[in-house]
């Protein structure tokens, strides 16, 4: 049970809505530096997860440990200092605050915010100010956002939105990151060049990922290791190479479509 | 990986079009902390310090209606904090001004305080009570949290009203003149009450906006913002929403209820009914909304709205017209403007200047590929 070096456990995970049960006794490990794809028709449960995860739905029952910790326990703001950030499907950013300060608001884990020296201007906090607002051009450097620093996050398109998510969510410089549908809006070669970046970033930074998406090709082109969904259920679980081919992936996707 | 170059930073100012030449962009680039920019801060002090030597010289009527915006506008700037940043609309304010107001009176009354130092027990209580108001912002939301502010208001000239012994009751407190004598140390003599209060006053004004507009652009201004914008996502961003509230609402309440301590010194007289009452809440959200929400100057231009605004119009008509009058002023503003007078203002200058910060990574670069966009949302 014990699964030794995992960031992230998840045991018997369950949570029901009314008649529906959403995730059902839900399983698996992630493992420090991989790249997690969870894939499942529309439905299958992943955002539902990854609600639970980041604290926003208590599950019926179930065991989520972060390094052994019981993340049950943790409210949803320390999640980021425990190093665990992510990005919405259908986007959560601050419509009326600029795409730097967007970016900035992800950095909020990284020192204390302390609102009395926020009013007097304490030299202290504004040194780790300067460092993070560097870290926030950097990162908005790396995801060709600079020139929209400025801009109020509301009225950008939304693939752009979504990569403003990414730099706000890599701010809390995240052990494990959690990428709802990152390639949401974005042409086919913009996939593709999503998908390296996402590597690279991973590289670079260290993080592991746990990554839910639709668009095949990237999941099973960047990802270590496959969890599928349906209806709530793991039905799947292995390499990227074995997923193709399994009966029961193959049949939840096909059974939908029809 | 960094890309701050500081050896762009000091002194260049780029004036002039902006490479690519786009037509719409913004024709000035002004860099913070450099030479035009300290210029541009240094010209726009020099403006305020003759324009209030400029009004210091009139009738002493004028200027004490001068003072009244001064002190409306640290109120509206204490709601701006909690309403305009933080998203949590306040109805309440009245009672925190009205706490800060009788905390004065009392204290110079009752227990013979001198005047200046009654303000950090103004302070302190308003904190106090703002921390307790903002405690409900935790559960209930949007028009809930409304009515809880409201009962605050409507309850508080009730409480004045009970507490006889104290406030004076429904009659009312006179604070007589010789206690609000300026300090010494000003050389006033007690005649000049209105030269030491319209001084005094603008000087906590500036204080005030000062520190709002710090603590605005800190981190701690991002998440009042942040938890204003969307609550999930700054919790998952590592913003504690029930502190940020919470503190905010102190901060706010602190704020008003200085502007209350002041209000005693200018008006020497208070009654229940009379300036603390659900109105008075009113009229700060009236002068937010003109002035500019969530917006720095936006308080001190909808406290003159809302003080003169009505003699505006009540010179021009006669009689009741003149409420109505006055109702339509409002409602042209809000439809032409409805980001607020100086938030109109705002976006207008930044078509044509353009503030970028002093760490902006394209400053030093010789292949500058073009400054970033324009437009902001806010500050
Ligand atoms: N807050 C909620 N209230 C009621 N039902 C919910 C709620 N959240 C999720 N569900 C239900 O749980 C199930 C799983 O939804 P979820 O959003 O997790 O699917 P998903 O795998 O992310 O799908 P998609 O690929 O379309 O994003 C769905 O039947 C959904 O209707
Ligand atoms: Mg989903």
């Amino acid at each position: 049970m014990a699964a030794d070096g995992a960031l992230l456990t998840l045991r018997d995970v369950t949570i029901g809505f009314g008649g529906v049960t959403a995730l059902d006794a839900v399983g698996f490990d992630v493992q420090p530096g991989q790249i997690l794809g969870l894939i499942g028709p529309n439905g299958a449960g992943k955002t539902t997860l990854f609600n639970c995860i980041t604290r926003i739905y208590q599950p019926n029952s179930g065991d989520i440990r972060w390094q052994g910790e019981d993340l049950l326990r943790v409210p949803a703001h320390h999640l980021p200092k425990l190093g665990i950030a992510r990005t919405f499907q259908n986007l959560a950013l601050f419509g009326g605050m600029s795409v730097f300060d967007n970016t900035m608001s992800g950095g909020s884990s990284q020192a204390r915010i302390g609102a009395t020296s926020g009013l007097v201007g304490w030299p202290p906090s504004r040194s780790r100010t300067k460092k993070l607002r560097a870290k926030a051009w950097e990162l908005l450097e790396r995801l060709d956002l600079v020139a929209l620093a400025d801009a109020p996050a509301a009225g950008l398109p939304f693939g752009t939105l979504k990569r403003v998510e990414l730099a706000r969510a890599l701010m809390a410089e995240p052990k494990l990151l959690l990428l709802d549908e990152p390639a949401g809006g974005l042409t086919h070669s913009e996939v593709k060049a999503l998908g390296e970046l996402i590597v690279s970033l991973r590289d670079d930074y260290g993080f592991a990922a746990l990554l839910v998406e639709h668009h095949m090709g990237l999941v099973l082109g960047i990802s270590d290791h496959v969890v599928a969904l349906d209806f709530g259920n793991k039905i799947f679980e292995g390499s990227p190479e074995q997923v193709k081919h399994d009966p029961a992936v193959i049949a939840a996707y096909l059974g939908r479509a029809a | 990986m960094t890309t701050i170059d500081d050896t762009a930073a000091p002194s260049t100012a780029k004036p002039g079009a902006r490479p690519g030449g786009k037509p719409k962009g913004p024709r000035f680039l002004v860099v913070q902390g450099t030479l035009p920019y300290r210029g541009l801060q240094l010209g726009a002090v020099l403006l305020v310090a003759l324009l209030l030597l400029w009004a210091s010289g009139l009738p002493a009527f004028r200027m004490g209606q001068i003072t009244n915006v001064f002190i409306i506008a640290i109120a509206i700037a204490g709601l701006n904090l909690v309403t305009g940043y933080t998203g949590l609309l306040s109805i309440g304010h009245s009672a925190f001004f009205g706490l800060g107001a009788y905390t004065t009176g009392i204290l110079i009354v009752k227990y013979e305080f001198a005047p200046l130092s009654t303000i950090p027990v103004a302070i302190g209580l308003c904190f106090v009570l703002g921390l307790l108001v903002g405690l409900p912002s935790l559960r209930i939301h949007g028009l809930y949290l409304a009515l809880v502010t409201l009962a605050v208001a409507v309850s508080f000239p009730e409480i004045v009203r009970r507490a006889e012994e104290l406030t004076g009751g429904a009659a009312g407190m006179v604070v007589r003149s010789r206690f609000l004598a300026p300090p010494e140390w000003t050389g006033l003599v007690r005649a000049e009450r209105g030269i030491w209060m319209f001084w005094f006053s603008a000087a906590v004004l500036a204080v005030v906006m000062l520190l709002c507009r710090n603590l605005v652009r800190s981190r701690f201004g991002i998440a009042m913002r942040a938890t204003r914008d969307n609550e999930i996502a700054a919790a998952a961003n590592g913003i504690s929403v029930a502190r940020t509230k919470i503190v905010a609402f102190g901060i706010s309440g602190a704020i008003t209820g200085l502007a209350g301590s002041l209000f005693t010194m200018y008006m020497g007289a208070l009654s229940p009914d009379g300036s603390f009452t659900l109105l008075k809440s009113i009229e700060f959200i009236t002068g937010l909304v003109l002035g500019g929400v969530a917006t720095q100057i936006g308080p001190l231009v909808g406290a003159f709205a809302v003080v003169f605004l009505p003699y505006l119009t009540a010179s021009y008509t006669e009689g009741p017209l003149a409420g109505v009058v006055f109702g339509i002023v409002l409602i042209v503003i809000v439809f032409l403007m409805p980001e607020g007078i100086v938030g109109r203002v705002g976006i207008l200058a930044r078509k044509v200047v353009h503030i970028v910060p002093a760490d902006h990574p394209r400053l030093g670069r010789a292949d500058r590929e073009g400054p970033p966009e324009p437009a902001r949302a806010e500050q």
